[in-house]
Protein backbone atom coordinates (compact mmCIF):
# COMPACT_ATOMS: atom_id res chain seq x y z
CA UNK A 1 0.00 0.00 0.00
CA UNK A 2 1.07 3.52 -0.61
CA UNK A 3 0.06 4.92 2.73
CA UNK A 4 2.21 6.29 5.42
CA UNK A 5 0.53 5.83 8.72
CA UNK A 6 1.65 9.25 9.80
CA UNK A 7 -0.65 10.65 7.19
CA UNK A 8 -3.62 9.49 9.22
CA UNK A 9 -2.43 9.20 12.74
CA UNK A 10 -0.87 12.48 13.66
CA UNK A 11 -2.66 15.62 12.74
CA UNK A 12 -2.48 18.64 14.99
CA UNK A 13 -6.21 18.45 15.66
CA UNK A 14 -5.88 14.93 16.97
CA UNK A 15 -3.18 15.90 19.41
CA UNK A 16 -5.01 18.94 20.69
CA UNK A 17 -8.31 17.12 21.06
CA UNK A 18 -6.64 14.55 23.26
CA UNK A 19 -5.69 17.15 25.78
CA UNK A 20 -9.05 18.85 25.47
CA UNK A 21 -11.12 15.79 26.23
CA UNK A 22 -13.40 16.55 29.16
CA UNK A 23 -13.17 13.15 30.80
CA UNK A 24 -9.84 13.16 32.65
CA UNK A 25 -10.57 9.80 34.29
CA UNK A 26 -10.38 8.03 30.96
CA UNK A 27 -7.33 9.88 29.72
CA UNK A 28 -4.87 7.61 31.45
CA UNK A 29 -6.54 4.44 30.30
CA UNK A 30 -6.66 5.76 26.80
CA UNK A 31 -2.96 6.56 26.55
CA UNK A 32 -2.03 3.04 27.53
CA UNK A 33 -4.42 1.49 25.01
CA UNK A 34 -3.72 0.71 21.38
CA UNK A 35 -5.99 2.02 18.63
CA UNK A 36 -7.88 -0.93 17.12
CA UNK A 37 -9.01 -0.82 13.49
CA UNK A 38 -12.53 -2.29 13.48
CA UNK A 39 -15.73 -2.57 11.47
CA UNK A 40 -19.08 -1.48 12.92
CA UNK A 41 -20.20 -5.11 12.79
CA UNK A 42 -17.34 -6.11 15.07
CA UNK A 43 -18.33 -3.41 17.55
CA UNK A 44 -21.98 -4.44 17.51
CA UNK A 45 -21.00 -8.05 18.17
CA UNK A 46 -18.46 -7.15 20.85
CA UNK A 47 -19.36 -8.23 24.35
CA UNK A 48 -18.59 -6.08 27.32
CA UNK A 49 -16.28 -7.69 29.79
CA UNK A 50 -17.02 -7.96 33.49
CA UNK A 51 -19.92 -5.56 33.30
CA UNK A 52 -17.47 -2.73 32.73
CA UNK A 53 -19.37 -0.65 30.26
CA UNK A 54 -16.33 0.91 28.65
CA UNK A 55 -14.45 -2.35 28.20
CA UNK A 56 -15.33 -4.55 25.23
CA UNK A 57 -13.95 -7.76 23.82
CA UNK A 58 -13.32 -8.10 20.10
CA UNK A 59 -11.65 -11.33 18.93
CA UNK A 60 -11.13 -12.08 22.62
CA UNK A 61 -9.00 -8.97 23.03
CA UNK A 62 -10.01 -6.12 25.28
CA UNK A 63 -10.69 -3.07 23.10
CA UNK A 64 -11.07 0.51 24.27
CA UNK A 65 -9.84 2.77 21.48
CA UNK A 66 -11.09 2.19 17.96
CA UNK A 67 -10.63 3.66 14.51
CA UNK A 68 -13.18 3.44 11.73
CA UNK A 69 -13.75 4.73 8.22
CA UNK A 70 -17.28 5.32 7.01
CA UNK A 71 -19.96 7.69 5.85
CA UNK A 72 -21.60 10.35 8.03
CA UNK A 73 -25.38 10.39 8.47
CA UNK A 74 -27.90 12.14 10.72
CA UNK A 75 -25.55 14.84 11.96
CA UNK A 76 -27.00 16.73 14.91
CA UNK A 77 -25.15 19.74 16.31
CA UNK A 78 -25.72 20.91 19.87
CA UNK A 79 -23.95 23.57 21.91
CA UNK A 80 -21.51 21.22 23.61
CA UNK A 81 -21.37 18.30 21.25
CA UNK A 82 -22.02 17.01 17.77
CA UNK A 83 -23.41 13.57 17.22
CA UNK A 84 -23.88 11.58 14.05
CA UNK A 85 -24.15 8.04 12.79
CA UNK A 86 -21.25 6.44 10.97
CA UNK A 87 -22.06 3.83 8.32
CA UNK A 88 -19.09 1.78 7.12
CA UNK A 89 -21.15 -0.58 4.97
CA UNK A 90 -21.12 -3.27 7.67
CA UNK A 91 -23.49 -1.42 9.97
CA UNK A 92 -24.26 1.88 11.68
CA UNK A 93 -23.21 3.19 15.05
CA UNK A 94 -23.71 6.48 16.87
CA UNK A 95 -20.74 8.79 17.42
CA UNK A 96 -20.38 11.76 19.68
CA UNK A 97 -17.74 14.50 19.61
CA UNK A 98 -17.54 16.93 22.50
CA UNK A 99 -16.93 20.47 21.34
CA UNK A 100 -14.73 22.52 23.64
CA UNK A 101 -12.74 25.01 21.63
CA UNK A 102 -12.50 26.69 18.26
CA UNK A 103 -10.48 23.88 16.77
CA UNK A 104 -13.10 21.31 17.75
CA UNK A 105 -15.77 23.53 16.25
CA UNK A 106 -13.84 23.74 13.01
CA UNK A 107 -13.46 19.97 12.95
CA UNK A 108 -17.19 19.31 13.29
CA UNK A 109 -18.22 22.10 10.94
CA UNK A 110 -16.60 20.24 8.09
CA UNK A 111 -18.96 17.33 8.67
CA UNK A 112 -21.90 16.93 6.36
CA UNK A 113 -24.16 13.97 5.75
CA UNK A 114 -22.84 11.64 3.07
CA UNK A 115 -19.12 12.38 3.35
CA UNK A 116 -16.51 9.79 4.21
CA UNK A 117 -14.60 10.30 7.44
CA UNK A 118 -11.96 8.55 9.46
CA UNK A 119 -12.74 8.68 13.15
CA UNK A 120 -10.73 7.85 16.25
CA UNK A 121 -12.48 7.39 19.55
CA UNK A 122 -13.29 5.11 22.40
CA UNK A 123 -16.10 2.63 22.81
CA UNK A 124 -18.72 3.51 25.31
CA UNK A 125 -22.11 2.28 26.34
CA UNK A 126 -24.98 4.65 26.90
CA UNK A 127 -28.39 3.37 27.99
CA UNK A 128 -27.46 -0.11 26.77
CA UNK A 129 -26.48 1.18 23.34
CA UNK A 130 -22.87 1.18 22.24
CA UNK A 131 -21.53 4.41 20.88
CA UNK A 132 -18.15 5.92 20.07
CA UNK A 133 -16.93 8.99 21.89
CA UNK A 134 -14.60 10.60 19.38
CA UNK A 135 -11.21 12.21 19.84
CA UNK A 136 -10.75 13.09 16.20
CA UNK A 137 -12.68 13.26 12.95
CA UNK A 138 -11.05 13.75 9.59
CA UNK A 139 -12.72 13.83 6.20
CA UNK A 140 -11.32 11.19 3.85
CA UNK A 141 -9.58 12.90 0.93
CA UNK A 142 -7.85 9.91 -0.61
CA UNK A 143 -10.45 7.20 -1.10
CA UNK A 144 -7.82 4.45 -1.11
CA UNK A 145 -7.99 4.94 2.63
CA UNK A 146 -11.24 2.94 2.67
CA UNK A 147 -9.66 -0.23 1.29
CA UNK A 148 -6.61 0.43 3.45
CA UNK A 149 -8.75 0.60 6.59
CA UNK A 150 -10.54 -2.67 5.90
CA UNK A 151 -7.28 -4.44 5.08
CA UNK A 152 -6.04 -3.18 8.43
CA UNK A 153 -9.17 -4.59 10.11
CA UNK A 154 -8.60 -7.98 8.48
CA UNK A 155 -4.97 -7.93 9.53
CA UNK A 156 -5.78 -7.04 13.14
CA UNK A 157 -8.42 -9.76 13.22
CA UNK A 158 -5.85 -12.28 11.96
CA UNK A 159 -3.23 -11.37 14.52
CA UNK A 160 -5.71 -11.37 17.40
CA UNK A 161 -7.30 -14.69 16.51
CA UNK A 162 -3.91 -16.26 15.80
CA UNK A 163 -2.83 -15.14 19.24
CA UNK A 164 -5.70 -17.12 20.69
CA UNK A 165 -5.21 -20.24 18.60
CA UNK A 166 -1.65 -20.38 19.85
CA UNK A 167 -2.87 -19.77 23.36
CA UNK A 168 -4.22 -22.30 25.78
CA UNK A 169 -6.21 -25.25 24.47
CA UNK A 170 -9.37 -24.32 26.36
CA UNK A 171 -9.35 -20.85 24.92
CA UNK A 172 -8.78 -22.08 21.39
CA UNK A 173 -11.60 -24.61 21.57
CA UNK A 174 -14.10 -22.23 23.10
CA UNK A 175 -13.52 -19.65 20.38
CA UNK A 176 -13.73 -22.32 17.70
CA UNK A 177 -17.31 -23.13 18.64
CA UNK A 178 -18.35 -19.52 19.07
CA UNK A 179 -16.18 -17.53 16.69
CA UNK A 180 -17.91 -14.17 17.13
CA UNK A 181 -18.54 -14.47 20.77
CA UNK A 182 -15.94 -13.03 23.07
CA UNK A 183 -17.64 -14.16 26.28
CA UNK A 184 -14.45 -15.55 27.75
CA UNK A 185 -13.41 -13.18 30.44
CA UNK A 186 -9.85 -12.97 29.28
CA UNK A 187 -7.82 -9.84 29.14
CA UNK A 188 -5.24 -9.30 26.46
CA UNK A 189 -2.46 -9.65 28.99
CA UNK A 190 -3.74 -13.07 29.97
CA UNK A 191 -3.89 -14.07 26.35
CA UNK A 192 -0.31 -13.09 25.73
CA UNK A 193 0.71 -14.98 28.83
CA UNK A 194 -1.06 -18.11 27.63
CA UNK A 195 0.50 -17.54 24.31
CA UNK A 196 4.03 -17.62 25.58
CA UNK A 197 3.54 -20.38 28.12
CA UNK A 198 1.09 -22.96 26.88
CA UNK A 199 1.17 -22.73 23.13
CA UNK A 200 4.53 -24.47 22.86
CA UNK A 201 5.25 -28.14 22.76
CA UNK A 202 6.96 -29.57 25.81
CA UNK A 203 10.30 -29.63 23.98
CA UNK A 204 9.84 -26.04 22.90
CA UNK A 205 9.24 -25.09 26.50
CA UNK A 206 12.39 -26.93 27.68
CA UNK A 207 14.46 -25.30 24.95
CA UNK A 208 13.12 -21.88 25.77
CA UNK A 209 13.81 -22.39 29.47
CA UNK A 210 17.36 -23.46 28.67
CA UNK A 211 17.93 -20.43 26.45
CA UNK A 212 16.59 -18.16 29.15
CA UNK A 213 18.98 -19.43 31.83
CA UNK A 214 21.29 -16.61 32.92
CA UNK A 215 24.32 -18.67 31.86
CA UNK A 216 22.83 -19.04 28.37
CA UNK A 217 21.57 -15.54 27.83
CA UNK A 218 24.92 -14.11 28.92
CA UNK A 219 26.48 -15.50 25.75
CA UNK A 220 26.33 -12.86 23.09
CA UNK A 221 26.39 -15.27 20.14
CA UNK A 222 23.55 -17.36 21.61
CA UNK A 223 23.55 -21.10 22.06
CA UNK A 224 24.33 -23.71 19.41
CA UNK A 225 21.40 -26.05 18.91
CA UNK A 226 23.71 -29.09 19.28
CA UNK A 227 24.55 -27.90 22.76
CA UNK A 228 20.84 -27.69 23.59
CA UNK A 229 20.31 -31.21 22.20
CA UNK A 230 23.18 -32.52 24.29
CA UNK A 231 22.19 -30.78 27.52
CA UNK A 232 18.52 -31.67 27.26
CA UNK A 233 19.24 -35.20 25.93
CA UNK A 234 16.84 -34.74 23.05
CA UNK A 235 17.54 -35.82 19.47
CA UNK A 236 18.90 -33.17 17.10
CA UNK A 237 15.98 -33.59 14.71
CA UNK A 238 13.51 -32.82 17.45
CA UNK A 239 15.54 -29.81 18.54
CA UNK A 240 15.67 -28.51 14.96
CA UNK A 241 11.91 -28.92 14.73
CA UNK A 242 11.38 -27.14 18.04
CA UNK A 243 13.76 -24.32 17.07
CA UNK A 244 11.85 -23.76 13.84
CA UNK A 245 8.56 -23.52 15.62
CA UNK A 246 9.96 -21.24 18.31
CA UNK A 247 11.45 -19.06 15.63
CA UNK A 248 8.21 -18.84 13.68
CA UNK A 249 6.39 -17.93 16.91
CA UNK A 250 8.86 -15.07 17.30
CA UNK A 251 10.15 -16.37 20.63
CA UNK A 252 13.76 -17.01 19.55
CA UNK A 253 16.00 -15.71 16.81
CA UNK A 254 19.15 -17.01 15.19
CA UNK A 255 22.35 -15.04 15.73
CA UNK A 256 25.77 -15.51 14.10
CA UNK A 257 24.56 -18.38 11.92
CA UNK A 258 21.43 -20.48 11.68
CA UNK A 259 22.57 -22.87 14.41
CA UNK A 260 22.97 -20.31 17.22
CA UNK A 261 19.87 -18.99 18.95
CA UNK A 262 18.93 -16.43 21.53
CA UNK A 263 15.54 -15.96 23.18
CA UNK A 264 13.66 -12.79 22.33
CA UNK A 265 13.04 -12.10 26.00
CA UNK A 266 15.65 -13.31 28.43
CA UNK B 1 -26.40 0.63 16.49
CA UNK B 2 -27.63 -1.49 13.65
CA UNK B 3 -26.25 -4.08 11.24
CA UNK B 4 -29.53 -4.93 9.54
CA UNK B 5 -28.83 -3.08 6.32
CA UNK B 6 -25.21 -3.64 5.30
CA UNK B 7 -23.88 -2.83 1.83
CA UNK B 8 -21.65 -5.66 0.65
CA UNK B 9 -18.42 -4.83 -1.15
CA UNK B 10 -18.77 -6.22 -4.66
CA UNK B 11 -17.07 -6.46 -8.00
CA UNK B 12 -18.91 -7.77 -11.08
CA UNK B 13 -18.22 -11.38 -10.18
CA UNK B 14 -19.69 -10.98 -6.69
CA UNK B 15 -22.62 -8.79 -7.76
CA UNK B 16 -24.60 -11.82 -8.96
CA UNK B 17 -24.73 -13.18 -5.40
CA UNK B 18 -26.51 -10.06 -4.15
CA UNK B 19 -29.32 -9.45 -6.65
CA UNK B 20 -32.07 -7.65 -4.74
CA UNK B 21 -29.74 -6.69 -1.89
CA UNK B 22 -27.66 -3.69 -0.91
CA UNK B 23 -24.16 -3.45 -2.37
CA UNK B 24 -21.30 -1.01 -2.81
CA UNK B 25 -18.93 -0.98 -5.75
CA UNK B 26 -16.35 1.27 -7.34
CA UNK B 27 -16.83 1.86 -11.06
CA UNK B 28 -14.47 3.35 -13.58
CA UNK B 29 -16.73 5.54 -15.69
CA UNK B 30 -16.62 4.77 -19.40
CA UNK B 31 -19.82 6.43 -20.58
CA UNK B 32 -22.30 8.69 -18.84
CA UNK B 33 -25.67 9.48 -20.37
CA UNK B 34 -26.91 11.41 -17.33
CA UNK B 35 -29.40 8.74 -16.29
CA UNK B 36 -26.98 5.88 -15.98
CA UNK B 37 -23.30 5.17 -16.10
CA UNK B 38 -21.64 2.47 -18.09
CA UNK B 39 -18.39 1.53 -16.52
CA UNK B 40 -15.85 -1.01 -15.52
CA UNK B 41 -15.96 -2.86 -12.21
CA UNK B 42 -12.81 -3.40 -10.14
CA UNK B 43 -12.53 -6.87 -11.72
CA UNK B 44 -12.65 -5.23 -15.14
CA UNK B 45 -16.09 -6.22 -16.34
CA UNK B 46 -18.78 -3.93 -17.69
CA UNK B 47 -21.53 -2.81 -15.35
CA UNK B 48 -24.46 -0.44 -15.65
CA UNK B 49 -25.31 1.85 -12.77
CA UNK B 50 -28.74 3.49 -12.88
CA UNK B 51 -29.80 6.61 -11.01
CA UNK B 52 -28.55 10.17 -10.99
CA UNK B 53 -24.77 10.23 -11.33
CA UNK B 54 -22.79 13.17 -9.94
CA UNK B 55 -22.29 15.96 -12.41
CA UNK B 56 -19.57 15.70 -13.47
CA UNK B 57 -18.46 12.27 -12.28
CA UNK B 58 -14.77 11.70 -11.67
CA UNK B 59 -12.97 8.79 -13.36
CA UNK B 60 -13.88 6.56 -10.43
CA UNK B 61 -17.22 6.68 -8.64
CA UNK B 62 -18.47 4.66 -5.74
CA UNK B 63 -22.08 3.59 -5.79
CA UNK B 64 -24.14 2.24 -2.92
CA UNK B 65 -27.45 0.81 -3.96
CA UNK B 66 -29.45 -2.28 -4.76
CA UNK B 67 -28.12 -4.92 -7.13
CA UNK B 68 -30.97 -5.20 -9.63
CA UNK B 69 -29.39 -7.79 -11.91
CA UNK B 70 -26.05 -9.51 -12.17
CA UNK B 71 -24.85 -6.69 -14.42
CA UNK B 72 -26.55 -3.61 -12.98
CA UNK B 73 -26.98 -1.61 -9.79
CA UNK B 74 -29.75 0.85 -8.92
CA UNK B 75 -27.74 3.54 -7.17
CA UNK B 76 -28.88 5.41 -4.06
CA UNK B 77 -25.67 7.14 -3.07
CA UNK B 78 -22.91 8.24 -5.43
CA UNK B 79 -19.51 9.44 -4.29
CA UNK B 80 -16.82 10.77 -6.56
CA UNK B 81 -13.65 8.86 -5.76
CA UNK B 82 -11.37 11.03 -7.92
CA UNK B 83 -9.17 10.24 -10.87
CA UNK B 84 -6.52 8.29 -9.03
CA UNK B 85 -7.71 5.13 -7.42
CA UNK B 86 -6.06 1.84 -6.57
CA UNK B 87 -8.50 -0.56 -8.20
CA UNK B 88 -6.64 -3.71 -7.22
CA UNK B 89 -6.68 -2.95 -3.46
CA UNK B 90 -10.39 -2.30 -3.62
CA UNK B 91 -10.92 -5.51 -5.57
CA UNK B 92 -8.95 -7.39 -2.92
CA UNK B 93 -11.26 -5.99 -0.26
CA UNK B 94 -14.27 -7.21 -2.27
CA UNK B 95 -12.79 -10.70 -2.24
CA UNK B 96 -11.77 -10.67 1.44
CA UNK B 97 -15.14 -9.24 2.50
CA UNK B 98 -16.92 -12.09 0.76
CA UNK B 99 -14.40 -14.78 1.62
CA UNK B 100 -12.32 -15.51 4.69
CA UNK B 101 -13.29 -12.28 6.45
CA UNK B 102 -16.98 -12.22 5.59
CA UNK B 103 -17.95 -12.34 9.26
CA UNK B 104 -16.28 -8.96 9.84
CA UNK B 105 -18.44 -7.39 7.17
CA UNK B 106 -21.87 -8.92 6.67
Amino acid sequence: MMFESSQFDSTPSFVSSQTADPSPSSAKTRDAQPMHPVTVKQIVEASSSDGDKSNFLIDGVSVYNVKLVGMVFDKTARVTDVSFVIDDGTGRIGCKRWVNDAQDTQEVEELTDGIYVRVHGHLSSYKGNKEIVLYAIRPVKDYNEIAYHFIECAHAHCSNTKLQKNGSVTLASSTATTPNNGQQAISSSQVSQDYSMDGLGSIGKLVLDYLQLPTSSAKEEGIHRNEIAQKLKISQEKIIEAMESLESEGLVYSTIDECHYKPVSA
Amino acid sequence: MDTSNPAAFVNAELLRMYVGRRVRAVIQVLRNDGGSIFGKSTDEQELVVKGHPPNPPTTFVEVIGIADSNRSIQAEIWTNFGDNFDVSSYNTICQLANGDFKHLFI
